[in-house]
């Protein structure tokens, strides 16, 4: 039986995007089954009219530029690549935050990146974390 | 296998990753393992240093065997039976 992730994003931050795509995409190499959930930033991160546009570091205090030079340096993809690229390989779902979805634009999955499956709720992701062998929080 | 052993290996599928980092040539081992059939050998090759520990520990979680490494300049030869 597969092991079981839950992986929550809540920054629209690169590079924590890109933090949770590396362990999105290591977690589907081995075969995990992982529900990612898109909260209050994360949200953000995945609207359609955003997603492709994201290059500031968050929070972090770091310069954005060494960051983006850094990240071309290492030949890394683009964040969303990532998660592309995990949808397409593994068992992975994503479940928008319906009130983090009003917040930004709408409820809508239609609003937000081809990838997200269901809008949800935070009992459905506190059930998650229940039923997951990892909860990681981003 | 020893590097004598493993340089003799006829691959049934070789997997360039080379250029890209972590988690790429992880990933492109997962892909590319469906398409050699039970038994066979896949070869990867990589120049990201943490693949070179990342792929076997992959290997092993997912039930293939690792055969063993070859360090060549600026890159990693990494040889994976598939066993299901």
């Amino acid at each position: 039986m597969a092991k079981k992730m839950v992986l929550a994003l809540a920054s629209s931050g690169v590079e924590k995007l890109t933090v949770g795509g590396i362990i999105l995409s290591g977690a589907v190499a081995q075969d995990m089954e992982v529900k990612v959930f898109l909260l209050l930033g994360g949200a953000y991160a995945f609207r359609k009219d955003v997603a492709d546009k994201i290059q500031d570091p968050g929070e972090a205090h770091y310069n954005k530029e060494e960051l983006l030079n850094g990240f071309q340096r290492a030949n890394v993809p683009y964040w969303l690549d990532y998660y592309k690229q995990a949808k397409e390989l593994g068992n992975v779902t994503f479940l928008l935050c319906g009130t983090a979805g009003k917040i930004w634009i709408s409820d809508k999955p239609e609003d937000f990146v081809d990838l997200v499956d269901e809008v949800c709720g935070i009992g459905e992701y506190i059930s998650s974390i229940e039923e997951a062998d990892f909860h990681i929080i981003i | 296998m020893n590097e004598d052993e493993l340089r003799n290996l006829q691959a049934d599928k070789v997997v360039d990753a080379r250029g890209t980092s972590c988690p790429g040539p992880l990933l492109a081992a997962k892909r590319s393992i469906a398409e050699v059939k039970v038994g066979g050998i896949m070869e990867i090759l990589s120049s990201d240093a943490g693949t070179k520990r990342d792929v076997p520990l992959w290997a092993k979680k997912v039930g293939h065997e690792y055969l063993g490494t070859i360090d060549e300049p600026g890159y990693f030869r990494i040889f994976i039976k598939r066993m299901k």
